[in-house]
């Protein structure tokens, strides 16, 4: 994308005043998406994102900059601009640029941007009408086909230059059923990083059945009433409590500067024995997978915690610099324009031991998640809140009538020592995760677990 | 190549291929922002963003392409891709490209510099050290935060209109963490003023108090209370289900004030507005995403659906005028119909202490979360997590949380009973401003203990 004399050049402009460490990250990145509502193709948008971001370090000190151009003089004064914040002489190191190749564990069959976009849309239109169709309490289908193709660039004053090209597809569909005056939703949103041929793998009908049969449970569905009850919660985006609650609070981010309840940790029991987490950005064509991090740190498969023992966090160069530990393939970014830090990939709860049949005959009373929402967590305090978008109620040991307007409501370091069974059925589930460096493909993921109390939101 | 330069390029592309209806809707920003952490500067950064947009009307369909580049090559690919799209499209929705009008509001923008790195540097450092001279329990890790930025749209189109817009903006951010035994507790307050009217001690002060006052908190017993949002929380609450009130969403089946105007859709004491122009409020905008000029305009007026918000097409579909309302928040984004400052008027009730001793007894709400997942703006559902003060003898009195607040919106706006007026806006989201005053909704069901 730039050639290796430029990115040299714009790395000594960015040292220029004293750093001691310079980054280029290239971007150029392809992106379409064809959105249906109403029983008919809408929109269909292509989008080149590219341009250049620049970061430099002096000790735990950083500066980073954006241009949205691959021009020589707009990245040097884009360069300048950066190394103005800093306030010092260069140190006299010579940059030589040696390229790196860690190699692609995921092979990409059918390159959606070689496809005619007719050809995605009769995709999607596939899931859509398998959805439209589903029931007649049906008044309303939106879905999308999202294909990317990221192309980066990274090289800094270390010499690492390494590039990487992340495919993504991802289909996403969302019906709403509505009777009596009201509406209920059901989603479902599967992605891989793969081509085209993910719908080989995944029938886009049953993705359109799945989000239609969830609006239909919950159309006929009643409210639950809160109070403090064990729960289970199903496999796959019921991963997101661990991922929101858990997760975050192991990034290097909020780990380095003290603000997690798991920082000075690590050999520390803070999960039930019950519990072994990993983050794996190693999972071929898994959605959250890469080949490199956002700094050109090569992928890992980190296991965060071990029968409840902490192991270990998931770090950045810069808070890894913090920390006194180098980073471990956990920096990402969603664009150029955002400057990058310590994030999740593929992050999960591991298979246990506890028959999942044993786990929903052990409650009494209380509610089974089959389908998790998003949520939202205090990173500092680590409370949290997650929707059930499917519940049902349990009794004696049987899974009940569902509900709606079920919400989880608890602290990331309590629901981890209050995991007492977790079964075997480890599955992942997609989503884009957001914070400081943007919005980026993460999977989440466990197996049916109970939590043995927890606060249930209902009305 | 310069925007200009680049836009002369896309037009004769579009000419050659013969396109008669085409419009190119261009954004730039510049960001100048720094945190600081633990005593330094952790965070400092510059970004220099630009992007355009290219849409045509080919076989009737409208076709849409982006790009950040602008050379020779994606100036061609713009066109061709679009037309492509274009011709994938069912949509019968009539699609304009827009002749534009005689009446966009003269907006004044504020004449500012960019402020030197340093500026900014000093600035959020003595924020943060601002936090530990107020109490000795606030957390190393509290966050104080500056940025300033400058955005410019324009948009030229085949029918000669030729817009452009700029504004700017600096905020100024305190994220205070208090320990008390092992319980932390933590808040923030964002501040949008003039660069040079930044009050760094006030600040300090009200985050740091606003987060100290509720140590201690704990939940409340399950029941139904009148809860008093805080003019944020309230405005949070419109911010969360305000795609109620778009046409958009309304024909698509997404709201339930579908065929409402003209209805009571609300409490006699609810009159909403959305203000392209508020005073107040950096976000002001004289045409939106289609080149139509916008105007300021009653949604709700005492309880009263006024009218939904229009684009275009919308509008065309309704058989009405647009309101002024297609956006582009993004410039490569499709029009959304959007509000610009979006706010629940003020009523008769006064400041909070007032409304607080009208209410009695109550809990007010100072704190949401959850608000992306536990609500559903298209069935008006909301279950989220809550913080604030129990009201008793018409007082505030001790801090509680962990408790949830559920309901639906639609039956929320019927149940006002009071409005307040010290209507107070929110930090800008995405370009789209909520405010509200302190507002009191009857018999609301909450989980706690």
């Amino acid at each position: 994308m730039i050639s290796t004399t430029i990115l040299k050049e714009v790395l000594y402009q960015a040292l220029s005043t004293g750093a001691d460490f310079a980054e280029v990250f290239v971007e150029n990145t392809k992106e379409n998406v064809i959105n249906m509502i109403d029983s008919k193709v809408q929109t269909i948008n292509d989008k080149v994102i590219s341009g250049v971001g620049i970061r430099i370090f002096k000790g735990t000190r950083s500066v980073s900059g954006s241009v949205s151009s691959l021009k020589r003089e707009d990245l040097l004064a884009c360069a300048a601009k950066v190394a103005s914040a800093m306030d010092g002489l260069r140190e006299g190191k010579e940059i030589i640029l040696r390229e790196r190749i860690f190699g692609d564990i995921h092979p990409i069959m059918v390159v959606p941007s070689t496809t005619e976009k007719s050809y995605k849309a009769e995709l999607l239109k596939r899931g859509y009408f398998a959805a439209k169709e589903y029931h007649k309490d049906i008044a309303q289908v939106s879905a999308s086909l999202l294909d990317v193709d990221h192309n980066i660039l990274i090289a800094n004053s270390e010499g690492l230059l390494t590039r990487d090209r992340q495919i993504r597809t991802r289909m996403s569909i969302s019906a709403i059923a509505s009777k009596n005056g009201e509406n209920q939703t059901g989603s479902h949103n599967p992605g891989k990083r793969m081509g085209l041929e993910l719908f080989e793998e995944i029938d886009p009908k049953d993705i359109g059945e799945e989000a239609a049969r969830q609006a239909i449970t919950m159309i006929n569905a009643g409210y639950i009433k809160g109070g403090k009850m064990p729960v289970a919660i199903e496999n796959g985006f019921g991963g997101v409590i661990f991922h929101e609650a858990c997760g975050r609070s192991l990034e290097a981010a909020a780990v380095a500067i003290g603000q997690s309840q798991f920082a000075g940790k690590i050999g520390q029991q803070i999960a039930s024995s019950k519990v072994t987490a990993i983050d794996d950005g190693t999972i071929p064509n898994a959605w959250g997978s890469i080949n490199v991090d956002d700094e050109g740190n090569p992928s890992q498969r980190k296991v965060l915690i071990e029968k409840g023992i902490l192991k270990d966090y998931m770090i950045d160069n810069l808070n890894g610099r913090r920390m006194g530990r180098k980073g471990n393939g956990s920096c990402r970014r969603q664009s150029y324009q955002y400057a990058p830090t310590s994030r999740m990939t593929n992050t999960f709860i591991d298979n246990g031991t506890d028959k999942n049949e044993d786990i929903i005959k052990s409650i009494e009373y209380g509610l089974y998640a089959k389908k998790m929402g998003g949520g939202s967590v205090n990173p500092a305090t680590g409370s949290f809140n997650f929707v059930v978008t499917e519940g049902y109620v349990v009794r004696n040991g049987e899974i009940c009538e569902a509900v709606r307007g079920a919400s989880l409501i608890g602290k990331g370091s309590d629901i981890l020592m209050d995991i007492d069974m977790v079964g075997q059925n480890l599955d992942r589930g997609q989503g884009m995760c957001g914070a400081s460096s943007g919005s980026i493909p993460t999977d989440v993921g466990q197996p049916l677990l109970r939590v043995s109390s927890i606060t249930v939101g209902g009305r | 190549m310069k925007y200009t330069e680049f836009k002369e390029l896309v037009i004769k592309k579009a000419k050659e291929a013969q396109l008669s209806e085409y419009e190119l809707y261009y954004m730039e920003s510049e960001d100048i922002s720094a945190e600081a952490s633990m005593h330094e500067l952790t965070k400092f950064s510059t970004e220099d963003n630009r992007g355009a947009c290219f849409r045509c009307i080919y076989q009737g369909k409208m076709g849409y392409a982006s790009t950040e580049l602008f050379t020779r090559e994606e100036a061609q690919r713009l066109v061709l891709d679009a037309m492509e799209n274009a011709a994938v499209i069912e949509s019968e929705d009539k699609v304009f490209i827009y002749h534009g009008a005689y009446n966009y509001e003269k907006i004044e923008e504020k004449e500012t510099t960019v402020p030197q790195a340093k500026d900014l540097v000093n600035l959020c450092l003595t924020l943060e050290k601002g936090f530990f001279e107020q109490d000795e329990r606030v957390l190393e890790g509290s966050m104080a935060g500056v940025g300033y930025g400058k955005v410019k749209v324009a948009l030229c189109n085949s029918k000669g209109l030729d817009l452009s817009h700029s504004y700017n903006y600096s905020q100024l951010a305190a994220v205070v963490s208090v320990k008390e035994g092992e319980e932390v507790y933590n808040g923030y307050k964002i501040v949008t003023e003039d660069f040079n009217n930044f009050n760094v001690d006030l600040l300090a002060q009200e985050t740091v108090d606003k987060v100290v006052k509720t140590i201690g908190a704990d939940t409340v017993e399950s029941g139904t209370y009148d809860l008093i949002f805080s003019s944020e929380m309230m405005a949070t609450m419109l911010s969360t289900f305000f795609t109620a009130f778009s046409a958009d969403a309304a024909r698509r089946g997404l709201s339930l004030l579908k065929g409402k105007e003209g209805e009571q859709v609300a409490s006699a004491k609810v009159t909403i507005v959305d203000d392209p122009f508020y005073s107040e409020s950096f976000i002001k905008m004289p045409f939106d995403g289609e080149g139509v000029a916008t105007y300021r305009k009653k949604v709700i007026e005492e309880g009263k659906l006024i009218t939904l918000l229009h684009n275009l097409t919308t509008a065309y579909e309704a058989g009405v005028a647009s309101t002024g309302n297609g956006r582009k928040l993004n410039y490569s984004s499709g029009v959304n119909v959007l509000p610009y400052n979006f706010l629940l008027a003020a009523g008769e009730a006064g400041e909070k202490e007032e409304v607080f001793k009208a209410v009695g007894k109550g809990i007010y709400i100072t704190a949401l979360n959850g608000l992306h997942a536990g609500a559903n703006p298209a069935t008006g559902d909301f279950s989220l997590s809550a913080e604030g003060f129990l009201v008793e003898e018409g007082k505030q009195k001790r801090p509680v949380k962990n408790f949830t607040v559920s309901g639906n919106f639609y039956e929320l706006l019927q149940k006002i009973t009071l409005v307040g007026s010290d209507v107070k806006l929110n930090n800008p989201e995405g370009g789209v401003c909520f405010g509200a005053p302190t507002t009191v909704v009857k018999e609301i069901s909450v989980a706690g203990k």
